[in-house]
């Protein structure tokens, strides 16, 4: 049980405004962290600026118990990343951005481990990004975050854009990943997702947290799903009432 | 992690030279583009040579400066607004955050456009060495600078106000705004000035309304261009504003002025729609920073064309509009 994320009393402005106020939050080294939370919320402002693309405005950030409050470069070399889909270049072959990231492509899939089959990535090595999908665009960014070997990984709504047997696939290789030592960070809309597969996380409303989600309570979740959505998505209701 | 031992200076550098390799083979991978872009730069060239060997050394020296600080500040805002978006939202962020990794990729492409502009400046007139080299370096820096500045609240939303101001003066009604504007303050000028110094000061008020009015929001253009809609609709809708500008402004300064202001009204409008229109092609084809590097080239064609040999820059507009737009219509629908 070693927190290797602690985040305490952290704010981030964009537009001038606070849109993530005082978050606590901590992460066990080997466990998948996911936070949920209405569009807005906070939550990929919160995951971008732990992973250096953004300023945090006040707070700690302690990263292996260095803090590094202000260091946005050394927070964007601690984590994995993976960028937005559309914003990946047009102009280039599955095959060439990830080895522009990652290295040698042989290098490259032994860091991807199960991710390799269960995103398809050998039918995307050789078509121009141009030419993909929003979905098969969402495989390669999901493979970006984890082709430099990074042991912590922060994915924004990994699921997004995925077809079913996709989805499926994905969530039970980062499950795997994560019981051999990764540590994982997800924003989150699909709340089955989160009751059966992440080991801690927060609800983020209007950029407070809403809501602590602790092993106990995602264990419970796991048995009865439906009673954990509806009391979820009345948390959220509750939320969003101004 | 991976990188660390293996260059990771070079690696921002390699990613967005790939890119451009990419860009360039894909633009011109047929026979005949390639022919096009042969002829084209060649005629530039030559074009070039013939004016600055015709013309006293002070004269093209002083031009060359200023080509060169223009060519310079474009490079450095490029460069400025490409690290920015590789440190908010590339695959290569961490590298884009250290600040000596910054300034390599800054001084390696900086060092590209030097060797460019030195290997033309040697075919057209080497003597200009002394003059282009300076100007492209203080344009490079100043152009970085002031692209800092200007991008300073990439990614942190703060760039609400110039949004909302682009997204005002698309409508229609800006145009009649812009030509109501443009025409009081001809008839205001028209006390002190007359004759060719009105119509300069014409041009140049046509020019600044004309570029605001043609403002292309790439993002905006890709979306419209996933959602189906093709490049002459896009570039219809985009140019309402400025059509109502040239449709009001041009025959009331013919009849207040004369005919000869309001041609120059008339062709300043459309040079700055031509410009939209070849924006708006290339962002549907590229991404921004590559788009605008060729729509800078072909435009940089345009003027040599309209200085050297008018009578054939119809003829040259037409045929980069045809080529961008047969490449462009193909793009319809992709990305979806």
């Amino acid at each position: 049980m070693n927190p290797i994320i602690d985040l305490i009393a952290v704010s981030i402005e964009r537009t001038g405004e606070r849109v993530v106020r005082h978050v606590d939050l901590t992460v066990i080294e080997g466990s998948w962290f996911g936070l949920i939370g209405a569009n807005g919320s906070g939550k990929t402002s919160l995951l971008r600026a732990l992973a250096g693309r953004l300023p945090f405005a006040s707070g700690s950030c302690r990263i292996d118990g260095v803090e590094m409050i202000a260091d946005r470069p050394a927070r964007a070399t601690h984590f994995g990343f993976s960028p937005p889909a559309d914003t990946l270049p047009d102009a280039l072959r599955g095959r060439e951005v990830l080895e522009l990231v990652g290295g040698d492509i042989e290098t490259i899939w032994p860091r991807l481990g199960p991710l390799r089959g269960a995103l398809g990535l050998d039918a995307l090595l050789d078509r121009w990004i141009g030419d993909c999908s929003a979905g098969m665009r969402q495989r390669i960014t999901i493979a970006l975050a984890f082709a430099q070997g990074h042991a912590r990984v922060i994915l924004d709504e990994p699921f997004n854009w995925l077809d079913p047997v996709a989805a499926f696939d994905l969530r039970q290789a980062l499950r795997a990943m994560v019981d051999n030592g990764l540590t994982l960070m997800t924003a989150l809309h699909d709340l089955g997702t989160l009751a059966v597969a992440c080991d801690a996380g927060i609800m983020l409303a209007g950029g407070n947290v809403a809501m602590e989600l602790d092993s106990r309570l995602l264990e419970t979740a796991a048995q009865d799903p439906q009673a954990f959505e509806r009391q979820t998505i009345d948390r959220l209701r509750a939320a969003s009432v101004p | 992690m991976a990188g660390e031992g293996a260059g990771p200076a070079a690696r921002l550098f390699r990613y967005d030279r790939r890119i451009a390799a990419n860009s360039a083979r894909a633009t011109f991978s047929g026979w005949h583009d390639r022919l096009i872009a042969a002829t084209m730069l060649l005629f530039a060239l030559a074009a070039a040579r013939s004016w600055l060997l015709d013309r006293a050394w002070p004269i093209t020296a002083l031009t060359a400066f200023a080509g060169s600080v223009v060519i310079g500040s474009t490079a450095g805002r490029l460069i400025a607004v490409r690290l920015a978006f590789h440190a908010f939202d590339g695959p290569l962020a961490a590298d884009a955050l250290r600040p000596v990794l910054r300034r390599r990729y800054l001084i390696a492409w900086c060092a590209i456009g030097l060797t460019l502009l030195a290997i033309l400046t040697v075919i057209a007139r080497p003597s200009l060495l002394i003059a282009s080299l300076p100007g492209y370096l203080i344009g490079a820096f100043v152009g970085h600078v002031t692209g800092k500045f200007s991008i300073a609240g990439f990614g942190t939303g703060k760039a609400g106000f110039g949004r909302m101001l682009r997204s005002w003066i698309q409508r229609p009604g800006a145009g009649i705004v812009a030509a109501v504007i443009l025409l009081l303050s001809l008839a205001f000028t028209a006390q002190y000035l007359r004759g060719d110094a009105l119509v300069v000061v014409a041009g140049i008020e046509t020019a600044l309304s004309g570029l605001a009015l043609t403002i292309v929001d790439d993002s905006s253009v890709r979306f419209q261009t996933i959602a189906g809609q093709g490049p002459w609709r896009i570039i219809g809708r985009q140019a309402r504003g400025a059509m109502l500008f040239v449709g009001i402004a041009a025959p009331v300064c013919a009849l207040v002025f004369g005919p000869a202001l309001a041609a120059v009204v008339a062709a300043t409008s459309i040079a700055t729609l031509l410009l939209m229109a070849m924006r708006t092609l290339a962002y549907r084809i590229h991404g921004k920073g590559f788009a605008d590097f060729i729509v800078s080239i072909l435009t940089g064609l345009l003027i040599l064309t309209a200085f050297s040999m008018p009578i054939v820059l119809p003829f040259v507009g037409i045929a980069i509009l045809w080529q961008l737009q047969r490449r462009s219509a193909a793009r319809t629908w992709l990305l979806a």
